[in-house]
């Protein structure tokens, strides 16, 4: 029980909870305190005062003090109640459901609690918790509706559908009256509930649901595309027919439309004569369709396909629509409609009355068009780009989108530096363009250049930001920008701005996945339970977006550069080098973290006068490591590095690059079970890739010399699974039939070589092979540039000459002058 | 970015059980979120289906725990060399064991096959 307090100070307590609310931290504590220079010992009074000082990111003091709480009043709900706020706080959820749990079982009736303790089951996944707790709360409070939706919810999310309409059954029996019919709340709910019934597959019920329960929907698109869907599921062809095509004439725009259309026709892909002729029919009805005159070139060949694409690219060119080669590269997978299409636009191009005149139109966009064709990797030929590009922007010197493909055909060629320039050149024409703004940053970053990219960017970022346009860049989750200025000062060797950059991105996706806490009773609140259910399940997986595997290897590969270089005081010259270059380095950062925290402060003496009020929130914002110094000096990269691969081989076990460096990392970890996981998982995905064979060699080296210290279980285990060598064979050999299989490939010959250098050959003999690599009749310049970034991994002494022996063959690559 | 009006975030602390009054004057004030939605709605339920349905929906079949027993025997020491080799907390090692029958290498295998 809590300990009784006389009325005076009982009010006072109140006081303390409304201070908390209204989060008035200061006068909070100091109500607390007058309640404890009386009662030291109260409990309550001091899990509120713990509460905020939880709040005003004093978590450190705020701990301690609520034990001190819970000792002294463990029989006290508020005290396990604050108890499980602040574990809440620090995302340890385990704990404070288990708080939570406990707070309720000492006041079984308060709603606060248990609304607390439902949110976060649900956050957690804990669906059997959360039906029980939803059930509690729709006890306690039948006559609301969204106590009813919320029973349903965790019942459909615990995967028990029936269940979960029966109750939404339920509480329609007890209304009196249907609802209006303006009753939003209402008519997402009968949707929501429609959706339940056709998740189950009745669609029968479901269809019948919907012409009876749904009929006045407010949600009509979706009434009419779940009818379509369930008349096509059903059989009933004819309707269903009728049915897209009342939603074509809605959104004629929709290709889906059109693919359920040929279904419900039961039309076969291979009747292109009768699919055309549905296309056609919608072409002609609605003139200014995109999709009807696009799409059959997906499906037609031959003549046929000609014909139609020479009317199209007429009709586009003509317009001089700037979109269409992106519209049209998915085609070029398919070799003769790529060489189609190139004939066709330099058909057009030569042919009597085209447009010569205008700046966008006819010969201005054909040209255009070839530029990109030319630019595309599967149909790549960058001397002809140029040509076209141009000639193209001899016809519009102003032409913002010549200028862009011109400033892509040199990053194709390596140039990154001309790159940049060209990409610049092309803002500079429309500087009120935030694409070609955003453009020009990425293509400085590509180049390295980190300050000249945040001022391009800054150039749109909201100007009254505290901390500049990189604050309000992060503020806004700006992906793009911050993986590729981090990878920018990666590849400068800045490690510590480049993890901070890694870092601040995966707390983005942190705050994605914290974002949900507070849909759990908003989207309640406003009955919007289907994009509620999208959002939940969405959650469960969104790490597997393909920029969070992208950071995490670029996190992760840094990470083992860390490892493989300790900043050991070494004793040979490289090393001391090394230490040299290191204490540089760090002088330069401490100077530079210096110049920031002088402008910060001149910052703050401007803006003080303003406003003073705001102190306590700019102190919990300021970075305490600006430029992730903290981060660099990590003394256990390997470990950091596992916090970014757990989660990336979770989500993402078929990505080949995540498996390569878990690979690695688990080896150096001497984890080798999860090393071997990593590598047959590789194979599994693509056995013949050059990375995996150097560590399967690598694999079969250790196996054959197992570390003393590896328990007989694990050496049992890892010799009976792993199988793409035997033990008997010889690796040099395997190794040399690798390398004559892919001698075509020089990756794969690097990959060989690497090998050999494991297996004992001398150091400077692969050094000489790996320079022999340029001569190699398919070398391109990104072979050039994996062969010297191995290279300088061994701190070779040919890397130089390799470099100028590239370089002399490719001259403009900037990576290799890096 | 979305940031609902909620204000879950600093959910308001409970009320003090000791001063009866105090509390349900308190509760009245800090329950904004859930009933804010349902002023519409009371007037419109028929509180005598209301109670039958929570009557329903009390007989109702929970979710059976289907709890099996497993009578597995689990080497302390098979436990720490997963803790180890495999990353994983000590009770997701004991329920890997047990579902492969205490057999520590049975488990590795499993994990290494990829």
């Amino acid at each position: 029980m809590p300990q009784p307090l006389a009325p005076k100070e009982a009010a006072q307590f109140r006081t303390i909870i409304r201070s908390f609310e209204d989060k008035q931290y200061k006068r909070g504590l100091k109500t607390a305190e007058l309640i404890l220079k009386k009662h030291p010992k109260h409990g309550d009074t001091m899990a509120m005062k713990a509460l905020i000082l939880n709040s005003q990111g004093k978590s450190d003091e705020a701990f301690p003090l609520a034990k001190e709480a819970l000792t002294v009043d463990m029989k006290s709900h508020i005290c396990w109640h604050v108890y499980g706020l602040l574990y809440r706080s620090v995302k340890n959820f385990e704990e404070a459901i288990k708080a939570y749990k406990f707070a309720l079982k000492l006041d079984p009736s308060s709603a606060q609690i248990q609304r607390d303790l439902a949110i976060l089951q649900v956050h957690v996944r804990d669906y059997q918790g959360y039906i029980q707790s939803r059930t509690a709360m729709l006890q306690a409070r039948p006559q609301l509706r969204s106590s009813w939706t919320a029973l349903a919810i965790a019942h459909h999310l615990a995967g028990s559908l029936t269940e979960a309409e029966k109750v939404l059954t339920t509480y329609e029996e007890t209304l009196k009256s249907p609802p209006s019919r303006f009753d939003v709340e209402h008519s997402e709910a009968v949707m929501y509930k429609n959706s339940i019934i056709a998740e189950q597959g009745d669609y029968q019920r479901a269809l019948d649901h919907l012409e009876t329960g749904a009929k006045h929907n407010l949600d009509r698109l979706a009434v009419l595309e779940c009818r379509a869907d369930y008349l096509l599921k059903l059989g009933r062809k004819e309707d269903a027919v009728k049915a897209y095509r009342l939603l074509l004439d809605r959104n004629s725009e929709h290709t889906l439309y059109y693919e359920k259309l040929e279904e419900a026709m039961e039309l076969s892909p291979d009747d292109v004569v009768a699919r055309k002729a549905i296309y056609d029919e919608y072409a002609a009805k609605y003139p200014r369709c995109d999709i009807a005159r696009r799409v059959p070139l997906d499906f037609l060949s031959g003549d046929e396909f000609r014909q139609v694409a020479e009317s199209y690219l007429t009709l586009v060119l003509n317009k001089g629509i700037p979109s269409l080669f992106a519209n049209l590269k998915h085609l070029y997978s398919d070799s003769f409609k790529k060489d189609t299409l190139r004939e066709l636009v330099e058909k057009y191009l030569t042919s009597q009355d085209v447009d010569s005149e205008s700046k966008d139109k006819g010969e201005a966009a054909a040209l255009y068009y070839l530029a990109q064709h030319y630019n595309y990797h599967m149909s790549r030929d960058l001397v002809k780009a140029r040509e076209y590009v141009d000639r193209a922007i001899e016809k519009d010197p102003k032409s913002v989108d010549f200028h862009m493909t011109k400033a892509r055909i040199l990053k194709h060629e390596g140039n990154i530096k001309e790159a940049a320039e060209m990409m610049n050149q092309a803002r500079r024409l429309d500087l009120k363009d935030r694409y070609i703004n955003s453009k020009c940053a990425k293509y400085q970053l590509r180049n390295n250049e980190n300050e000249k990219a945040l001022k391009t960017v800054g150039l749109f970022t909201r100007a009254e930001t505290v901390g500049g346009p990189l604050a309000d860049l992060l503020e806004m989750q700006c992906i793009w920008f911050l993986t590729e200025d981090g990878e920018a000062y990666a590849r400068q060797g800045n490690t510590g701005l480049a993890l901070k950059r890694f870092h601040a991105l995966n707390n983005i996706f942190d705050v994605w996945q914290d974002d949900q806490f507070d849909f759990h009773s908003f989207s309640l609140r406003k009955g919007q339970i289907r994009a509620y259910i999208d959002m939940v399940r969405w959650e469960d997986h969104f790490r597997d977006h393909p920029v969070y595997t992208r950071v995490a290897l670029d996190a992760i590969n840094l990470y083992l550069k860390m490892a493989e270089k300790p900043s050991a005081n070494g004793t040979n010259g490289t090393d001391e080098e090394d230490a040299l270059e290191k204490k540089k380095a760090a002088k330069k950062a401490r100077k530079e973290q210096q110049r920031l925290e002088r402008e910060e402060a001149e910052r703050q003496a401007k803006q003080n006068p303003n406003k003073g009020g705001d102190k306590a929130e700019d102190a919990k914002k300021k970075d305490e490591d600006p430029l992730g110094l903290t981060l660099a000096a990590t003394t256990d990269p390997l470990g950091e590095a596992m916090k970014f691969l757990g989660p990336m081989l979770q989500v993402s076990p078929k990505s080949i690059e995540a498996q390569i460096v878990g690979f690695e990392v688990y080896m150096r970890r001497s984890k080798y079970v999860l090393a071997l996981q990593c590598l047959n998982r590789a194979l599994g995905i693509d056995a013949e890739n050059p990375r995996v064979h150097e560590q399967v060699v690598a694999f079969r080296k250790l196996l054959d010399n197992p570390p003393s210290d590896l328990p007989p279980k694990v050496v049992e285990t890892l010799k009976a699974e792993f199988k793409p060598v035997d033990e008997t064979a010889d690796l040099s050999k395997y190794n040399e039939a690798f390398q004559a299989k892919h001698q075509a490939s020089p990756l794969h010959v690097l990959s060989a070589i690497k090998a050999r250098l494991l297996l004992g050959v001398d150091v400077a003999k692969c050094e000489k092979e790996i320079s022999s690599l340029i001569e190699h009749a398919s070398a391109t310049f990104t072979d050039a540039v994996a062969a010297l970034e191995t290279l300088k991994s061994w701190r070779s002494k040919e890397t130089d000459a390799f470099r100028t022996a590239a370089l002399a063959k490719w001259p403009n690559v900037s990576r290799l002058s890096e | 970015m979305s940031n609902p009006e909620d204000a879950s975030d600093a959910p308001p602390p409970p009320q003090s059980a000791e001063d009866r009054k105090a509390a349900s004057a308190l509760a009245a004030l800090d329950t904004p979120t859930e009933s804010s939605s349902s002023a519409s709605a009371p007037t419109n339920l028929d509180q005598e289906a209301v109670s039958k349905a929570m009557r329903a929906l009390n007989t109702a079949p929970g979710a059976s725990a289907t709890a099996k027993k497993n009578v597995v025997k689990v080497d302390a020491a098979d436990v720490a060399l997963l803790v180890d080799q495999l990353d994983v907390t000590k009770s997701k090692a004991t329920e890997l064991l047990k579902a492969h029958e205490g057999d520590a290498v049975a488990v590795m295998r499993a994990v290494a096959r990829g």
